[in-house]
């Protein structure tokens, strides 16, 4: 659980590229999860942030990386992800899922699974 | 954050009320009124080695020099017309500390033997290499890698600080023409017809490597192929360029009027 405040992205960026490394992530897929890490969380928080926390879970199972994020903030929603966004998204993991949440905390989820051409 | 701040209509007032007076106090309050906008943009130059309460007070003091030169005859909306000013003003506070304190000398050389690394084994094992990979290539723990790789980070504010900063000789190659036998002109022509009006605020090449990533689904080490350049080039150009995207259409959806044509 962090502050919902965008200097706390570094954190859970690294956090995902150090778990992807575990389950033996490459250089291309690491990137890809920080790149969707920064997305989601942007789209949560802004670039200024929102009073409240934001609270990450990240999961290994086998070859594959989950990251949810349940976004509780003071007030207003959390912005739609734009098309862009959901562009992004769609190129760098294997799932992904934003609730912006009407009263109810905002949430999101990704998955990304190791490629398999490779043994390790 | 709307609460208790004077609105548009007033605002304009008291611009042409500061045109007219030169008062101090007038200033003030238009300062004042502003701030938030300074903050916001002191917050994107955070997380460089500078604290943040400094970057504040450098970005004010943009503001007020952005409040004493605007001309609300000129049709501009405040903000925009200050934000460049603003910027400005924090580029040139990090140009005179100079980057190298912000990125500590050893990272900056992991940084480079991480590049090198990387581009290495992708040739030797026709694939992108794992973060193991790497380190035991570079003779370096797997934590390192992901440091060096977050360098790239921080090498961000580089480019915004100094144009034409590190590696950016590379831009000279003509790397656009290296596409092979696609015409870039089309390549970003597709680009802006994807991605929208925002993408064309972006330099050339990474209006191409967001195309190329995102609707071409190349990978990085792809499009570090295609256009010569290394893979920690091509996720630093990635950063950037998204980090822009994600500011650009903030400050439009602010409904400040400044959105690109």
């Amino acid at each position: 659980m962090v502050p919902a405040d965008p200097l706390m992205l570094r954190v859970a960026r690294l956090t995902a590229a150090g778990l992807g490394t575990r389950i033996g992530f490459s250089y291309d897929e690491v990137e890809d999860v920080k790149i969707a890490v920064d997305e989601l969380c942007f789209s949560l928080l802004g670039s200024k942030g929102r009073p409240g926390s934001l609270e990450l879970t990240y999961r290994l199972n086998g070859d594959t990386l989950t990251v949810e994020g349940v976004g509780r903030f003071e007030g207003g929603r959390a912005g739609a992800p734009s098309d862009l966004s959901a562009r992004i998204l769609e190129a760098v993991v294997d799932e992904h899922e934003l609730v912006a949440g009407d009263g109810e905390p905002a949430r999101f989820r990704l998955v990304k699974r190791r490629s398999a051409n490779r043994d390790g | 954050m709307a609460e208790g701040r004077p609105d548009k209509a007033e605002l304009f007032e008291q611009f042409h009320e500061l045109a007219r007076t030169r008062d101090r106090a007038v200033r003030d309050r238009l300062v004042e009124a502003h701030l938030g906008l300074a903050e916001y943009l002191a917050r994107r130059f955070a997380n460089r080695g500078e604290p943040l309460d400094d970057l504040i007070q450098v970005a004010s003091l943009g503001l007020v020099k952005a409040v004493e030169r605007f001309d609300p005859e000129r049709g501009l909306e405040f903000t925009t017309f200050a934000t460049p000013t603003i910027v400005g003003e924090l580029k040139r506070h990090f140009r005179d500390k100079g980057w190298a304190v912000r990125v500590p000398r050893r990272v900056q050389e992991l940084h480079l033997l991480v590049s090198r690394v990387v581009d290495e084994l992708s040739l030797d094992l026709g694939r992108s290499p794992t973060i193991d990979e790497i380190a035991e290539r570079a003779g370096i723990s797997g934590d390192e890698v992901l440091e060096a790789m977050d360098a790239g980070a921080a090498y961000r504010s580089t480019s915004l600080d100094a144009p034409g900063g590190a590696n950016d000789d590379e831009d000279s190659r003509g790397l656009l023409g290296q596409l092979g036998e696609r015409d870039p002109e089309l390549v970003r022509a597709e680009a802006r017809a994807e991605l929208g009006p925002l993408i064309a605020t972006l330099p050339e090449r990474e209006q191409v490597i967001l195309y190329l990533r995102f609707y071409e689904g190349q990978t990085q080490s792809e499009i570090a192929q295609h256009l010569g350049i290394s893979q920690m080039h091509v996720s630093r150009l990635l950063a950037r360029s998204l980090q822009q995207l994600r500011e650009r259409a903030e400050a439009g959806d602010d409904g400040n009027g400044t959105t690109p044509a």
